[in-house]
């Protein structure tokens, strides 16, 4: 099996009037931002983590580290992609970040949360403050001759999680858009610390519910590396057959939604129903619609094992997905009143993609090579499961929507292949020493997966007693929700929904 | 080992033709319970009960169930329940997710703009006991230490199906 994810670690943090330049040298071979964050090191000192994509026909993620005590340099002017991770750090250990083009509070509202107050710093005596305004959050205003704003959400028209858009429009074009997020935050991260390993696997998986399988494998993959587990062959394949029924059923239901907010009803009813049907697979296969829970450290829970019925059920619904997926393509593909209302819109230009580190869909829209499931292979990925890179260069809905059919078709092709070599169903599902008590081992390691959403980044620090002391966890969304800002610029408001459900970003991931 | 990805390799088993296993669960248990549902709902909302959803931080999995009540398979319109996009139209306000402290005053100026009468529901695990995110800096507990909540619809998810069930004991009641 192919080594997954090892980390290209300098080891002692870098001087940090070394780090702009050092990052612009790994901006210049190419490598695109994975994630910053801090973690408080308990004697008044925070080390910073910076963690880029791996070079190319590499695997190896590049890692670099500062030492900070009260602030640190900004390194938005080189990589504009850190603005929100900078943003967060300031939140949420108080280090200051200098030089930083828009320096705003981002998870704690200034509306109900005392700004001196930083809950995930080691010292913070969990007194959390009373609830009441402590100032005003500064939106950005467009001026001139005719700008006007429409402000939308948080609570929006429909079944929809919370999210604040305010547009500002001189006429029909949007001349500016800025998206406010964070309003479902629920402190994960500060949750998860001290919690053990396997307590801590039901909390993640349940950051965001629809990428719950994809979210939880890159948790395992990280927490497996550090406890020295070695998961079972048929478990192994269980996992990827998993994984990719959930990025079928994601895809199928954004396809939908497009048809939806195309208006184009009956289409988006087709697919609706074949979601219903692979949910109720769900339900058949791994015991829950959204498969939570049905991973488990070493392997998967006996509840999800597949047997002949089960694989006669997935190869079922399977037939019928690629039929209908089928009508979709043709659809999208030859109606002229579809291609004309997605084509051109939402645009967003490979330069600007590669800019703000886009991941998933997104990026290969846009004409990036960028899918985990080759670049940093994990499980059967690389090996055993060949995917394909699928990209196109135009970055508009059309293109999204067209990955998403294509993924789907191959998402089916491997599951129907994996059941056809499933190993022996004697084979353990969880390894012998893991199903009798889990190890306990101290350490960190990261963890990355491709959800149908993008990358799912985890970094999982454990201390003696096996305990979490700090889990980092980067929802593709979080990378990719500042580039709806740039796609919509210049095209009308009606074209928002369009764009907003070509990406079908999570709210939940995104605010953790 | 390598698996050649040719359509040779596929061994060929009996399947289920789709449908078949789709609809086993419950369809007909929903049509009678829809069908009693839309009875009271005539009788006590004059044919139509508006419902407003707000998430007030859930993961996103109990807005995926109730945004499928209104697909083919429950088509929950039929019964004369619709989501509606204003507060002002609606008659019941269903929250789920477990109440961060972001959304407190959202949820609170959704409550205050519906007209009166008005109904609370609450549906998800998030809402009651809360195991997972109970402890967290940023919860506020369940809405029912704020508002008068007249019924909780257990699961994490609920099912669309519970949903239905749900909404039916809760009109019986009225």
């Amino acid at each position: 099996m192919t080594a997954s994810n090892s980390v290209d670690f300098q080891g002692e943090p870098i001087g940090r009037e070394n780090l702009l330049e050092t990052v612009a040298g790994v901006k210049h071979e190419g490598v695109y931002l994975l994630g910053i964050f801090a973690i408080d090191n308990g004697d008044g000192s925070f080390e910073i983590k910076y963690f880029f994509g791996p070079e190319k026909n590499s695997s190896t993620v590049k890692a670099l580290s500062i030492l900070a005590s009260i602030d640190f340099p900004s390194i938005s002017g080189i990589m504009p992609a850190a603005k929100i991770y900078e943003r967060e750090i300031m939140d949420m250990f108080g280090l200051f970040p200098l030089n930083h083009p828009d320096l705003k509070p981002l998870m704690l509202f200034p509306e109900n949360w005392d700004g001196t107050v930083h809950p995930l710093k080691k010292d913070w005596d969990k007194t959390i403050p009373e609830f009441k305004k402590y100032g005003e959050y500064p939106y950005k205003k467009a001026h001139g001759n005719g700008v006007f704003e429409i402000p939308v959400g948080p609570v929006h028209a429909g079944i929809i999680e919370p999210g604040h858009f305010r547009f500002s429009m001189r006429g029909e074009p949007v001349l500016q858009l800025e998206i406010r997020h964070f309003w479902k935050h629920r402190g994960i991260e500060k949750l998860c610390e001290g919690k053990t390993v396997s307590e801590a696997l039901k909390i993640v998986s349940r950051i965001s519910g629809d990428n719950s399988a994809g979210i939880s494998l890159a948790y395992l993959e990280a927490s497996e590396k550090i406890l020295g587990i070695e998961i079972p062959i048929r478990a192994k394949f269980i996992r990827v057959i998993l994984a990719e029924i959930e990025r079928l059923w994601n895809h199928v239901r954004d396809i939908g939604y497009i048809f939806m907010d195309m208006g184009y009803t009956p289409k988006a009813q087709a697919m609706f129903v074949l979601e219903e049907d692979i949910l109720r697979l769900n339900k058949f296969v791994a015991s829950h619609r959204y498969m939570f829970d049905a991973l488990q450290l070493g392997g998967v829970a006996s509840a999800s094992d597949i047997d002949i019925n089960k694989t006669g059920a997935i190869r079922g619904v399977l037939k019928s997905a690629g039929e209908k997926l089928k009508k979709a393509e043709w659809y999208i593909l030859n109606s002229p009143s579809v291609t004309d209302r997605i084509e051109l819109a939402g645009k967003i230009n490979k330069k600007t993609a590669e800019e703000l580190s886009l991941c998933g869909i997104c990026a290969r829209a846009s004409g990036l090579r960028r899918d985990s499931r080759i670049e940093m292979p994990y499980l059967l990925y690389g090996e055993t499961v060949q995917v394909s890179q699928k990209t196109f260069e135009e970055g508009d809905i059309l293109a999204r929507t067209r990955i998403r059919i294509m993924e789907a078709f191959e998402s089916i092709n491997i599951i129907q292949n994996l059941l056809a070599w499933l190993p022996e169903s004697g084979e353990d599902l969880i390894p012998k020493d893991c199903a009798e008590g889990v190890p306990v081992s101290s350490g960190w390691a990261i963890g990355n997966t491709e959800t149908p959403r993008g990358n799912a980044f985890f970094y999982i620090k454990t201390g003696e007693d096996g305990n979490i002391e700090r889990l980092k966890y980067i929802d593709p969304s979080f990378r990719n929700w500042p580039s709806i800002q740039y796609g919509i610029l210049g095209g009308i408001i009606a074209d928002f929904p369009l764009v907003n459900k070509s990406m079908n970003l999570s709210y939940a991931g995104n605010d953790l | 080992m390598k698996i050649p990805f040719t359509k040779k390799n596929i061994i060929e088993i009996k399947t289920e033709p789709a449908e078949k296993f789709g609809k086993d669960e419950g369809a007909f248990d929903i049509r009678i319970k829809g069908g009693e549902l839309k009875k009271t709902v005539d009788k006590i909302f004059g044919r139509s009960l508006f419902v407003r959803l707000v998430d007030s931080g859930s993961c996103n999995a109990c807005e995926n169930e109730l945004s499928l009540l209104a697909s083919p398979y429950y088509d929950i319109e039929r019964f004369g329940i619709k989501f509606v996009a204003s507060p002002r139209h609606a008659d019941i306000l269903l929250i789920t997710g477990c109440m961060t402290r972001n959304m407190f005053n959202p949820v609170w100026n959704v409550y205050n703009s519906m007209p009166d009468p008005k109904l609370v529901i609450t549906a998800g695990d998030c809402q009651g006991e809360n195991p997972y995110f109970g402890e967290s800096y940023s919860i506020m507990g369940p809405a029912g230490k704020w508002l008068p909540v007249a019924m909780h619809i257990k699961g994490c998810p609920p099912e669309p199906g519970a949903i239905i069930h749900s909404l039916l004991e809760l009109t019986k009641k009225l």
